[in-house]
């Protein structure tokens, strides 16, 4: 049985970060009370107009800037004409013809090669508002309606569910990191509908939507069922419709939604009411300017200092964590051991206390503070354990929070001598088992400094003098 | 019986002003018109409140000249808190939660609504005779139909049961009924007056505009109605100028031309006579009046009907039985609910237009037809355009005949474009364009001249119309028994 090649391609829809609506002046915002965002146009009420929201066309622009799309700086909008009770005028206003964005690309990381999803289009259109079912009854929640949406379409250029997902992660930090959209699949900001084919040949096999996936790694283990599912079938000699399947993550299966009617007739045809946009180099070099740094851009940085993958990884997913390191890569702070406090401490305190880092009274010149002492030995990582909730929660400098606790200092290494050979001088016995060769009586030793010292002193430190000092 | 309805609004202006009247005699006077009319303007009046309105304006300045002065909406204008039904069934019970633009604009001036117009069917027709709460009659002939959509805001004006109306234009609307009621009627420029709460039929052809007794009131009106709306896009920045400006200035030394479509063998001999007595008016006046051709006018009705009817079928898509509206009962899906919904609630005129409006969008036919309409829809304006370098207005006449008889036309739905054959190319083409009455034909029913200006060129169309209304000085009164 030879193998088949798997074919995918990702239609992402993802809600942008405005302030209101994108035909209305309505809020756009998630979690409040049911049809309370609302007025006349999001209701599609007759005699009603769309306005345009200026700060939709920006994001949008960013978007396709961040995506490596060429920018259709002459666009307009187009109805797309379809009744269902979700859509309030029974048109959704989209961009069919002239998508802001076109012949983009994501790069895509398989470790061995780098890989570019291309991105056939970008484009901006309205949410519909949200049905809820309930005792026989469809409730139609209206604060969804004219939320602003772009929706981004790949080529079909992925072979694998590992492909989709580094692609689907790829696209979600890009979106994430330029301030688009918050890409919070459970809140469906970020909504995934994958096109699933398999083929033997050349020529692409019939293909199945599968919508309704809730997480990313859902998309990865939605795609493998639904390629087992259509090899069980090919290799029975069956064909298949195209057809719509939604995903069950209490099942892991793809269940049929329904058979697509052939020649789909949504009868586009430009929107009247919306004039034609045109967008200026201006503009979009405005717009350019806004990008902050991206993931990418980070994790080269991170890298170049001393920073493993995984912790660099680990601090671009946690982007409040990212930001606030970021304030610090134009300093000469060791940054390793700020990302490692950053990732391990700090972000312990913040879960255990339900908060994030702009919250508490950890100020840039503390934190500075922090990492030098650390790094030159002055503290530990005991000593910061405990005095992370007084310098998370006090207004006081991180030398009076040091005083306050009654812990000593020894910074001074004629001071750390001194302890040293007091220590030496208790412990004789000791001193003569590492003169003879046992070399664990250092150990010993040491584990001794440190309990005299209440473990203030930095190990590594209080090491290299007490062999300096033995080895005499 | 008092008639101030039959004064000028300069004469009632200054009654106001002298506090010899006050707006509720004004108010009481038109709701005792309309009640003793069987004219059937109106689907609904709104009498409680425009009488507490009148009151409350009693205490206030009279601050401009359409200050208290009743007027008429035509009902595809949304008024909040009262009924707007686009004479439609599924309509039948809609009151709107806001106001037009247009509508707080007129309130702006102090004006009083007193009621709301009959009309086609979502102004879909010419005679107004698809309009669910019965026809509107002509007050020259009440067995003629007194044209459409904007038929009762023609009738009711031209009865004098209202000083003003405003009515909306979309193939021919407000200019078509004007001719046929003898009034003046002005579609402004696509874009002068705000969209914002017209319940659309076509959007990129409609346009809200004047209705009036003479030429100065409808200038007064405009006035009132135009400049910018955020709230529609369409809607054009261009300051707003005072459009009565040039009423009473010498026309000598214009050019006007004469597109040889508007006199070919489409046009009745009375109505072609009638255009020929004013182009020697004209010419004796010093005006420079050539016959021309404007390439595309003869597609225009073509082009239309595919633009029109697929915004249409687009635009009345909202009519679902969901959120406002008729609503069939206990529907068992959702597909029954529109169906039943707009089966029973839209008149026939309308299913039809929606049905080919959906056809011509459907697949390949939106390429094949309505982005091919597009073009040639540019094109027919160059073509225009071009005639306006040389000239400044054109002209011809409004309607190929006299308002017709009650019931004709009613199963011939291509009568009733062809008849548009002469007013749609100006909303093809986006620019103004305004009946003023040239006179009667044998059985003394009202003809209209149709004045065609370049974009914004308002004024200027006024200035030639009220020379022409100056000169003639028709009695246009139809309760006046000529």
């Amino acid at each position: 049985m030879s193998d088949y090649k798997t074919t995918v391609g990702i239609e992402v829809h993802a809600e942008l970060k405005t302030k209101t609506k994108i035909f209305s002046n309505s809020i756009n915002g998630y979690g409040t009370t049911a049809n309370s965002n609302v007025n006349v146009i999001d209701l599609g009420y007759p005699g009603t107009l769309p306005t345009l929201n200026e700060e939709v066309v920006n994001q949008a622009i960013k978007a396709a800037l961040v995506l490596n799309c060429e920018i259709n700086k002459n666009m307009h909008f187009d109805r797309k004409n379809y009744f269902y009770p979700d859509n309030p005028k029974n048109y959704q206003i989209t961009q069919a013809r002239t998508p802001i964005g076109v012949n983009g690309y994501v790069e895509i990381d398989l470790g061995d090669r780098k890989k570019k999803i291309r991105i056939h289009d970008i484009h901006i259109e309205e949410d519909t508002c949200k049905s809820i079912h309930h005792n026989n009854h469809s409730l139609l929640d209206f604060n969804r309606a004219g939320v602003p949406l772009v929706e981004i379409v790949t080529e079909a250029d992925m072979n694998s569910s590992e492909e989709a997902v580094l692609y689907l992660e790829k696209l979600r930090e890009l979106l994430l990191y330029a301030d688009i959209s918050d890409c919070k699949i459970e809140e469906g900001s970020m909504r995934c509908d994958c096109n699933v084919s398999i083929s033997k040949t050349e020529k692409l096999g019939t293909k199945t939507e599968v919508k309704n996936i809730g997480s990313i790694s859902n998309v990865g283990v939605a795609i493998e069922k639904e390629v087992a599912r259509q090899k069980e079938l090919l290799e029975k000699g069956e064909t298949f419709h195209e057809e719509t399947r939604r995903f069950d993550d209490k099942t892991n299966q793809t269940i049929l939604m329904r058979v697509k009617e052939t020649g789909n007739d949504y009868r586009y045809f430009p929107e009247p009411d919306i004039p034609f946009v045109r967008l200026t180099d201006e503009m979009i070099e405005r717009v350019k300017k806004t990008i902050p740094m991206l993931a990418e851009e980070r994790r080269t940085n991170y890298l170049n200092r001393g920073i493993s993958l995984l912790n660099a990884n680990k601090i671009i997913q946690n982007r409040n964590l990212s930001d606030y390191l970021n304030k610090f890569l134009d300093t000469d702070i060791n940054l390793v051991i700020a990302s490692n406090l950053l990732l391990g401490d700090i972000q312990f305190y913040l879960n255990k206390h339900n908060t994030t880092i702009d919250k508490t009274k950890l100020t840039d010149d503390k934190f500075i503070d922090i990492v030098k002492k650390l790094d030159e030995g002055k503290i530990n990582n005991k000593v910061f354990k405990d005095i992370i909730d007084d310098i998370m929660e006090k207004d006081t400098t991180v030398d009076e929070i040091i005083s306050e606790k009654g812990i000593k200092i020894i910074s001074d290494p004629n001071a750390i001598l001194e302890v040293i050979r007091d220590i030496l001088a208790k412990n004789e016995a000791s001193v003569k088992d590492y003169k003879a060769g046992n070399t664990r009586a250092s150990k010993f030793l040491m584990g001794q400094i440190m309990k005299e010292t209440k473990g203030s002193l930095s190990p590594e430190i209080v090491n290299k003098l007490l062999i300096e000092e033995l080895d005499k | 019986m008092t008639k101030y309805l039959d004064l000028s609004i300069q004469q009632i202006n200054e009654l106001l002003k002298k506090k010899e009247i006050k707006p509720i005699d004004l108010v009481n006077e038109c709701f005792e018109r309309i009640e003793n009319s069987d004219s059937n303007s109106f689907i609904t009046l709104n009498k409680e409140e425009a009488i507490k309105r009148a009151h409350e304006l009693e205490n206030k300045e009279v601050d401009n000249l359409l200050f208290g002065l009743p007027i008429a909406v035509k009902d595809n204008i949304v008024t909040k808190n009262l009924r707007t039904t686009c004479a439609s069934k599924i309509l039948e019970n809609f009151i709107p939660i806001y106001d037009a633009e247009v509508v707080r604009k007129i309130n702006e001036k102090n004006m009083i609504i007193i009621g709301k117009t009959n009309m086609d069917e979502f102004a879909m027709g010419s005679t107004s005779q698809t309009s669910y709460f019965g026809v509107p009659l002509n007050p020259w002939n009440k067995t003629r139909v007194p044209g459409g959509s904007s038929g009762g805001s023609a009738s009711c004006v031209s009865n004098r049961l209202a000083f003003l109306s405003l009515g909306s234009d979309t193939g021919g609307s407000i200019r078509q009924p004007s001719s046929y009621c003898g009034i003046v009627g002005m579609k402004p420029t696509y874009g002068r007056v705000s969209r914002y709460g017209l319940i659309a039929f076509a959007s990129s052809l409609d346009q809200i505009g004047p209705m009036t007794r003479n030429v100065y009131e409808n200038a007064l009106l405009l006035n009132a109605i135009s400049g910018h709306d955020d709230k529609d896009l369409t809607s054009s920045y261009r300051e707003v100028e005072d459009y009565t400006r040039m009423i009473g200035e010498d026309v000598k030394g214009m050019k006007i031309a004469i597109p040889n479509y508007l006199v070919s063998d489409i046009v009745s001999s009375e109505v072609k006579n009638k255009l020929m007595e004013i182009v020697e008016l004209l010419r004796e006046a010093g005006v420079t009046v050539d016959f021309i051709d404007i390439e595309y006018l003869d597609k225009a009705v073509t082009l239309y009907q595919i633009i029109a009817m697929g915004e249409a079928s687009s635009n009345l898509a909202r009519f679902d039985g969901i959120r406002y509206g008729y609503s069939v009962e206990n529907p068992q899906s959702a597909d029954e609910l529109y169906m039943k919904t707009r089966q029973e609630g839209f008149g026939k005129e309308v299913k039809r237009r929606i049905m080919v409006g959906s056809y011509l969008l459907s697949g390949e036919n939106a390429k094949i037809y309505y982005d091919k309409a597009l073009r040639i829809r540019d094109d027919m304006r160059k073509a225009f355009k071009d005639a306006f370098k040389k000239y400044d207005l054109i002209i011809g006449p409004v309607s190929t005949t006299v308002a017709y008889s009650l019931g004709e036309g009613l199963d011939d739905p291509l009568k009733t474009f062809m008849d548009d054959v002469l007013v749609i190319p100006v909303n093809m083409a986006g620019f103004p364009g305004m009946s003023v009455p040239m006179g009667f034909n044998k059985e003394h029913m009202p003809i209209g001249l149709h004045i065609i200006g370049d974009d914004f060129e308002e004024a200027l169309m006024y200035k030639l119309a009220a020379f022409i209304e100056k000169k003639l000085n028709l009695n246009l009164d139809p309760r006046g028994g000529k």
